[in-house]
C-alpha cells in the first residue's frame, strides 16, 4: 500500500498534486510508517525546490541536509530553528507574488516572525485547516463567536497568528460574532450584552467559539464566573490556541481550564478543543483529540528530538518538538523546530482510532540551567 | 522543601532556619583562629594528595588542577602574595618597623555558588579557611555535585595537631531554594564577608540583600572570556594546530560555562591560513572530544539557532558535528563579541589586527587567551587589553586555571581584617 503513495517522481508540480490530495483525504487515517514514506518522499523534492528559490535556505539545506536523496525519515530533514524567522525574511518566492505576510503576536516587543505567503500556500492553508478542523467539530456552518475584538483580525496583506487563526476558524461559521471590544490601551473588554444575547439567539443549536487561550481565560472565563453567569448552550464547541505560560503561572492546568470552561458555557468538556499550532505554519493544526492527545494530519507530521543528539524519542520520552508541514510553498517552512517541549504519547494506537504520531504539549523551552559565572549577556554595546 | 545540608555521608533535611548553623559556626570561630596556618596548609597538602588517590574523587571534572591548586608550595605562594610576603601575619602581630600589624579572620563568610564548575566552592573556601574564617556555603543546586565526596576526603585527611574533621566543623554546605528570600537574608545578615559567584539576576539579588555595615562583599561573575591568534604566531608558529588543540581544552572544560572560558576567537588576518581553515582546525580538535553526556534543551536549541543563523547568512560559516549538538564553529568578520551560546560553540571572528579588539573589552571581559607570537606584542597588547579593565592575558590551555588574583582580586587579602598595634 505505501508504495503507490510515494512520490517517486522528483516533479514540484507532481508533489503539488500529491500534497493536494493529502489535504483533500482523510487525516488520520494513514498509519505512520505508510505516512514516513510519503512524506519524507516528497519532502525530498519539496525542500530541494525551495531551496533553489531561497539563497540562504539554500546554504542551510547544503550545510546540513547531507544527501536529501538518501532522506529515509522524518528526522534525516534538517529542521530550521523557528527563532530564526524573526532574523531573516525566509522568502522562496519574488516580492509581486507575495499575496499575504504573516506576523507572529510578537507580545514581548522583540522582533515578530515574519511570513512570506503566495497564492498556493494561501490556499492549501485554508484548505487544509478546514480539512482539519472538519474532522474535529463536522463539516457544518454554525454561528461563530470569536472571544477577540475586531480589530485582532488585521488586514489582509499583514495578518497576524491570531487573525489567521480566526479567519481560518471562521470557514466554518454562517454568522460571525465578535465578543470583545478593543480599548484604547490595546486591552480587551467583553461586550457582556452582545455576548449574552449571541447565546440567548443561539440557545438550542450548535455554535462555534474560538479564541487564544489566555484571552479565554483571562477576560472570558474567569469574568462570566465572577459575574455569576451561566450560558447553557450544551451543543457549543470552543477552539482554543495559544501559549499556555501565562496560565503555568497563575497554577491553571489543562484540565482546569476545561473543566471551568465547560461550565461557564455549559457544555461537555470534551468540546473544549486545544489546539497546538504557529505563525510559521499556519494550516498546520494539532488538535486534541477525545482522549487529550493532539494528532499529525495527513500533510504534516510531529517529530519529537531528544536535546543533544536530536534523534527521535521513543514512545513516552520528552523531547523538543519540531514540526513538518508539507504546505508551504513559498517559504522554508517544511521542517522547523520549535521552542516547545513535548511528549510523544504514541504512534497508531489512540484510543481515539486516529493513526499516526501522537503528542503531549509540555512546557516552552525555559533557560532554567543555572549557566554560571560565564553568563550570556547582550554582546558588546552592553560590554562597553 | 526546607534546607538540605551537605555533609560528608551526603545530604540531609536541616529545617526550616539557618540559625542553629550559624550558631553553631559562630561557637567555631575563636577555636579556628587558634590554628596555625602551618597546620592549615598541610592538611590541604595531605587532603591535595587524598584526592588524586581516592576513588569517591579521582574522577571529578576538575579535580586534577583542585589537587595541584592544594598543593603546599602553591597555596604558600598565594598567601605570600595576598597578604603582603609574609603569611606570619595571619598567626599573630609581626613586627613592621617600630609597629606591628596582624591579619585577623573576617569572621562568618557566606558563599553563595554559581553551579557551573564542580569543584568551584573549593576556590573560596580555601582561602576563607585559610585566613582562618567561618564559612556558611549555599550551592546552587540540591545535588551536591561532588561536595559530599570532597568533605568526605577531607574528612579523613589527618596532621599532626589537625584532622580534616576538625577543620568540618568551621564550615557548613546548605541549598535551599533561591526564592527562599528569608533564608538568604538570614545568611546575608549573619555575614561578615559575602563572596557571590553567579550570573547576573544571581548577583543582583543577592548583591540586594540586607547585610551588615562591616560586611564585606566580593563578586565574582558575570564576566565573559576571549581569545587572540595573532598573525605572528601563525605565519611562524610550526605548529599552529597546537594554539588551537589548547584553545580547544579550554572550550571543552566545565562545557564552557565557566567565566575564563573563550567565547569568542579573534584571529588575524595572514598570509598563511584563511579562516576557514582555521575553522577546520578547531572543527578537527573538537571532534577529537569525547561525546557530551547530556545537554539541555535550551542550550540545545541556542545551538541548533545559532548554527542556522551562521548557515543561513551569506557573509558567515559554519562547521558543526554530524551527531547532534555536540560541537560548534561560527565564523565570520564582523567584530563584535558573539552572545556566549556554551557547550562547545565557539565564534571564530578575522580581524586585520588585534587592535580593533581593544575597543570591545571592558570590566566584562575577565581572561583573553593570547597566542600572539613574541613576548614584545602580547605585553603590548596586555597593556592595552588590562588598561580596558581586562584582568588576565594567559597563554591558550590554563584559562580556566584558577589563580590568584582572579577578577583582579587578592581573595584571602579580603578576607582578613588588617590590625595594628602600636606599643
Amino acid at each position: 500500500m505505501a508504495d503507490h503513495n510515494n512520490v517517486r517522481s522528483t516533479h514540484p508540480t507532481d508533489v503539488a498534486e500529491r500534497v493536494d490530495e493529502l489535504i483533500r483525504g482523510p487525516q488520520y487515517a494513514m498509519p505512520q510508517a505508510e505516512k514516513d514514506a510519503v512524506l519524507v518522499s516528497i519532502l525530498r523534492v519539496l525542500c530541494r525546490d525551495v531551496a533553489g528559490r531561497c539563497e540562504p535556505y539554500g546554504r542551510f539545506l547544503e550545510r546540513f541536509g547531507g544527501d536529501v536523496d538518501a532522506w529515509q525519515s522524518m528526522s534525516d530533514v534538517p529542521p530550521l530553528p523557528v527563532p530564526m524567522f524573526k532574523r531573516f525574511l525566509l522568502s522562496a518566492v519574488p516580492p509581486e507574488k507575495v499575496v499575504r505576510q504573516l506576523l507572529s503576536s510578537s507580545t514581548t516587543g522583540r522582533q515578530p516572525s515574519r511570513i512570506v505567503i503566495d497564492k498556493t500556500t494561501a490556499f492549501r492553508q485554508a484548505r487544509a485547516l478546514t480539512s482539519i478542523l472538519k474532522e474535529h467539530i463536522g463539516p457544518r456552518r454554525r454561528p461563530y463567536l470569536v472571544l477577540d475584538a475586531p480589530e485582532s483580525v488585521g488586514d489582509g496583506e499583514n495578518l497576524t497568528a491570531r487573525g489567521a487563526a480566526i479567519r481560518g476558524v471562521g470557514n466554518f461559521a454562517d454568522k460571525t460574532t465578535f465578543a470583545m471590544r478593543s480599548l484604547p490601551d490595546g486591552n480587551l473588554e467583553p461586550n457582556w450584552e452582545g455576548i449574552e444575547s449571541f447565546f440567548a439567539e443561539h440557545q438550542s443549536g450548535p455554535v462555534l467559539l474560538f479564541g487564544f487561550t489566555f484571552i479565554v481565560w483571562s477576560r472570558f472565563v474567569t469574568e462570566a464566573e465572577r459575574r455569576g453567569l451561566r450560558f447553557g448552550v450544551s451543543e457549543a464547541v470552543l477552539l482554543h490556541s495559544g501559549g499556555w505560560k501565562k496560565l503555568t503561572a497563575d497554577a491553571v492546568s489543562k484540565e482546569e481550564f476545561g473543566r471551568r470552561t465547560a461550565a461557564v458555557l455549559g457544555c461537555d468538556e470534551r468540546c473544549i478543543l486545544d489546539f497546538y499550532g504557529m505563525v510559521e505554519q499556519v494550516g498546520t493544526v494539532f488538535v486534541d483529540c477525545e482522549a487529550g492527545n493532539k494528532h499529525a494530519p495527513a500533510f504534516a507530521d510531529v517529530v519529537i528530538r531528544r536535546p543533544l543528539t536530536l534523534e527521535q524519542v521513543d514512545i513516552g520520552q520528552a523531547g523538543i518538538i519540531e514540526v513538518v508541514s508539507t504546505l508551504p510553498t513559498s517559504y522554508p517552512g517544511q521542517a522547523l523546530i520549535t521552542e516547545d517541549q513535548g511528549m510523544l504519547v504514541g504512534v497508531d494506537d489512540c484510543p481515539c482510532g486516529r493513526l499516526g504520531n501522537y503528542f503531549r504539549f509540555t512546557s516552552r523551552i525555559e533557560q532554567t540551567e543555572i549557566r554560571g559565572c560565564g553568563d550570556t549577556f547582550a554582546q558588546s554595546r552592553e560590554l562597553r | 522543601m526546607s534546607i538540605l545540608q551537605i555533609t560528608p555521608e551526603g545530604s540531609r533535611p536541616s529545617g526550616d532556619t539557618l540559625a542553629p548553623l550559624i550558631e553553631s559556626l559562630n561557637r567555631r570561630r575563636s577555636h579556628m583562629a587558634e590554628i596555625p596556618v602551618d597546620r592549615l596548609l598541610a592538611l590541604l597538602d595531605e587532603f591535595s594528595g587524598r584526592l588524586l588517590r581516592d576513588e569517591r574523587t579521582r574522577s571529578l571534572e576538575g579535580i586534577m588542577f583542585l589537587a595541584a591548586w592544594l598543593r603546599r608550595n602553591n597555596l604558600q605562594r598565594l598567601l605570600e602574595l595576598n597578604l603582603n610576603g609574609n603569611p606570619a601575619y595571619l598567626d599573630g602581630f609581626v613586627s613592621a618597623g617600630r609597629d606591628y600589624l596582624a591579619a585577623k579572620p573576617q569572621g562568618l563568610v557566606a558563599m553563595w555558588m554559581a553551579g557551573n564548575v564542580p569543584t568551584l566552592p573549593m576556590y573560596s573556601l580555601v582561602p576563607a579557611l585559610l585566613a582562618k574564617n567561618v564559612c556558611l556555603v549555599k550551592l546552587a543546586y540540591p545535588e551536591t555535585g561532588g561536595m559530599d565526596r570532597l568533605l568526605a576526603v577531607l574528612a579523613d585527611c589527618r596532621v599532626e595537631g589537625l584532622s580534616g574533621s576538625e577543620l568540618l566543623e568551621a564550615i557548613a554546605v546548605v541549598w535551599f531554594d533561591y526564592h527562599r528570600t528569608e533564608l538568604n537574608e538570614q545568611m546575608s545578615l549573619a555575614a561578615d564577608a559575602k563572596i557571590v559567584w553567579g550570573g547576573r539576576s544571581a548577583i543582583e539579588a543577592i548583591t540586594a540583600l540586607p547585610r551588615r555595615e562591616h560586611c564585606t562583599e566580593i563578586v565574582f561573575g558575570p564576566k565573559y572570556s576571549i581569545g587572540v591568534i595573532g598573525r605572528e604566531r601563525l605565519e611562524q608558529d610550526a605548529d599552529p594546530d597546537g594554539v588551537v588543540a589548547a584553545f580547544v581544552q579550554d572550550i571543552a572544560i566545565f562545557d564552557q560555562r565557566a567565566c575564563s572560558a573563550p567565547q569568542t576567537i579573534f584571529v588575524e588576518r595572514n598570509e598563511r591560513y584563511s579562516l576557514n581553515e582555521i575553522g577546520e582546525m578547531f572543527a578537527r580538535e573538537l571532534a577529537k572530544l569525547p561525546a557530551k553526556p547530556a545537554l539541555d534543551a535550551y542550550t540545545t536549541m541556542q545551538i541548533l539557532s545559532a548554527r542556522a543563523e551562521w548557515a543561513l547568512d551569506e557573509s558567515r560559516d559554519v562547521i558543526a558535528s554530524d551527531d547532534g549538538a555536540n560541537w560548534t564553529v561560527c565564523m565570520d568578520r564582523d567584530v563584535v563579541l558573539k552572545e556566549a551560546v556554551q557547550s562547545r560553540t565557539i565564534f571564530l571572528t578575522e580581524v586585520e589586527s588585534w587592535w580593533e579588539i581593544i575597543p570591545l573589552l571592558g570590566p566584562k571581559v575577565q581572561t583573553v587567551g593570547i597566542a600572539l607570537g613574541r613576548l614584545e606584542t602580547s605585553q603590548k597588547f596586555a597593556e592595552a587589553a588590562t588598561a580596558a579593565c581586562v584582568a588576565r592575558c594567559v597563554r591558550p590551555g590554563i584559562m580556566n586555571n584558577y589563580e590568584s588574583p582572579w577578577d583582579g582580586k587578592l581573595l584571602v587579602g579580603q578576607l582578613v581584617r588588617w590590625v595594628t598595634l602600636k606599643p
